[in-house]
């Protein structure tokens, strides 16, 4: 027994520090009035089985992205999450509170922000939309206002503020609703497309501000993102978990997913001041075998050099030092690194192959 | 407590903000009763000298009329606001937003259609006050026995209101218990005509429906203390029957409703309508 003990206390411990535990979590879709349509022998669609056997933790602080096509489950995981729907087997908890049976308290835990524009009253001004969420969150009139203009100024929304919900642009309503979600300052923040419908300067803005919410040292947020826009997911997410049809496929950092998936990386490097007889014997001096195309740039006097490697290791510093010091002058360097797309695509391709 | 007070607050100050940005409707509604009563006025003029002595909340028929409406008025917002509370939210897209604040499918029900029972005062208090105002109608007996009997039925029927969402959340459309009140109370419960005529009419068995149905016997009170100025011991059968629909369907109605939201949010259909 005493042998146990330490390992107790090192999993309350990782208990502790994760924020969200979904374990082996499965949603099947129950078909409605069943046993009656059987009954009556009537046809019905078979169940369908949104999410099967999910698991993952995410950590105190940590940025977590989901992505998949659509209809893979993403929805239905992030509503179990917000206790907005049961799962069929497994648990989700949020801060030590399961979404099931302590619901109030997980919602107390977490801000929603979704892509849907009904969900605020269209006819009540911004400012009034949210003094009525913070009083259902429980903050007093004071509190709450104070908190909304926190909250404005930091999405820079004050001119918009006594606005009619419905005169506001797609943008706007959409940086209301991640407003909203922050209200009651909760320590788990639910985003789905967050940027969605944002110029581009807001965008930035808007991942600025994610950013620091996970890097505040006072109160780390926590930040559970879905997202079509992958190079968004890529620059935001410590993870990445990759599902398709209701399956956790992958989980890792953007970095090891894109080198998980292609481990090779094409590099293309322009250079001038140097004849390319002299660049190529310097080069096989240099390595023992043969691994480069030469060619010239057309219409330029520069010549592009170009040829693959493993992810992480140092043939590029290699050859970019071969070459500087037989006297090339370099002009440009391109790494073409595989992407989280490539990363989904290849799961979606390789289970219609049967994989 | 007082969270839930700060809760039911914010859903009046919503539902207050959102009625005067339609300031229009609000007025053409207090215009209509306003022609309600006028036009009941009117007809009540036809039976002047022709009451029937059997029914005596019926010797002046217009206030026999007024206290009907506004006390139907009242009845079916206890009915009707609950399912439409739930109702409402799905169709305009919030219900989910609210949803995912720390507060209960219940209270959401309660508090969403406060607004509704604020309205329903108002408007049920305009019934009598237009009458009393303008074409000279009198209420005696014990305001405070009668508003005994308009709690006690309006509660009744928010028992039959909760059933009512519920099947709202399983069903969506089609409920029954709407059907069956809306049109049965009108008909059955004795708002524009005394209920023994279904009797002499139709016969005892149609007259049956009138029995059980819940606001029947809440108009009756009332007609009873505010027109006839009955006390409370004279009383006692209509308000003990309510007490018994009481004890029946509320712990009914709160065990449906416990089993359909459980129902809806096992389904993922809370929010579809």
């Amino acid at each position: 027994m005493l042998d146990d003990e330490p390992n107790q206390t090192n999993s309350s411990r990782e208990a502790e520090s994760m924020a969200v535990t979904v374990d082996h979590v499965s949603k099947t879709y129950p078909v409605p009035f069943l046993r009656l349509k059987k009954f009556l022998r009537r046809k019905f669609k078979p169940p369908v089985e949104a999410l099967h056997d999910v698991s993952f933790n995410i950590c105190k602080g940590e940025i977590f992205g989901l992505i998949g096509p659509n209809g893979a489950g993403k929805t239905t995981l992030t509503k179990i999450i917000a206790t907005l729907i049961q799962p069929t087997a497994g648990s989700a908890v949020v801060n030590g509170h399961d979404t099931v049976r302590d619901d109030e308290q997980v919602r107390l835990n977490i801000g929603l922000a979704g892509a849907e524009e009904r969900s605020f009253y269209w006819r009540l001004t911004a400012e009034e939309n949210l003094l009525f969420f913070a009083r259902l969150y429980g903050l007093n009139g004071t509190h709450a206002r104070r908190r909304i203009k926190e909250l404005f100024d930091l999405f820079e929304f004050e001119e918009l503020a006594r606005r009619r919900f419905a005169e506001l642009s797609t943008g706007n309503k959409q940086r209301l609703s991640v407003a909203r979600a922050m209200l009651a300052n909760p320590p788990v923040l639910l985003l789905d497309e967050p940027t969605r419908s944002l110029d581009p300067i807001a965008a930035a803005r808007m991942r600025g501000t994610i950013q620091s919410l996970a890097q505040n040292s006072e109160q780390r947020v926590t930040i559970f993102l879905t997202s079509h826009n992958l190079t968004e997911v890529e620059e935001l997410c410590d993870r990445v978990a990759v599902i398709g049809k209701g399956q956790i496929r992958a989980i890792d950092s953007p970095a090891t997913l894109r080198a998980t998936h292609t481990p090779e990386e094409k590099h293309v490097i322009k250079f001038t001041s140097l004849a390319p007889a002299d660049a190529e014997q310097a080069l096989r001096q240099a390595f023992s075998e043969r691994f480069f195309t030469l060619e010239r740039t057309p219409g330029r006097q520069q010549w592009k050099l170009m040829f693959s490697s493993e992810t992480g290791d140092e043939t590029l510093d290699s050859v970019l030092r071969v070459l500087q010091q037989s006297g090339a002058v370099i002009r440009s360097v391109e790494i073409e690194r595989a992407t989280l797309l490539d990363v989904l695509e290849g799961y979606e391709t390789g289970k219609s192959r049967g994989d | 407590m007082i969270l839930l007070l700060r809760r039911i607050w914010a859903f009046l100050a919503r539902d207050w903000r959102l009625t005067v940005s339609y300031r229009m409707q609000f007025f053409l509604r207090i215009l209509s009763i306003l022609i309600v009563v006028t036009t009941l006025f009117f007809i009540s003029r036809i039976f002047t000298g022709f009451a029937d002595p059997r029914f005596v909340q019926w010797r002046d028929p217009l206030a026999a009329w007024l206290t009907g409406l506004a006390v139907l008025n009242y009845f079916m917002t206890g009915f009707s606001s609950l399912a439409n509370a739930i109702r409402q939210e799905q169709v305009q897209g919030t219900l989910e937003s609210v949803l995912m604040t720390p507060i209960g499918v219940p209270t959401v029900i309660v508090a969403s259609s406060a607004w509704d029972f604020v309205q329903a005062t108002f408007f049920s208090f305009l019934y009598l006050l237009f009458g009393w105002l303008f074409f000279d109608v009198h209420y005696r007996g014990s305001f405070l026995l009668a508003l005994v009997f308009l709690l006690l039925t309006t509660i009744v029927l928010a028992c039959l209101g909760i059933l009512s969402a519920s099947f709202a959340m399983v069903f969506k459309r089609g409920d029954p218990f709407g059907v069956f009140l809306g049109a049965g109370s009108a008909l059955f419960s004795g708002v524009f005509f005394p209920t023994q005529l279904i009797n002499q009419y139709a016969g005892s068995a149609v007259a049956g429906i009138s029995r059980i149905l819940p606001p029947t016997y809440g108009l009756d009170g009332i007609r009873r203390v505010l027109i006839e100025g009955e006390g409370f011991s004279q009383v006692r059968e209509p308000l003990l029957t309510l007490l018994v629909f009481l004890l029946v369907l509320l712990p009914f109605s709160l065990w449906v409703f416990g089993r359909a939201v459980r129902r809806a949010k096992r389904e993922g259909s809370l929010i579809q309508y």
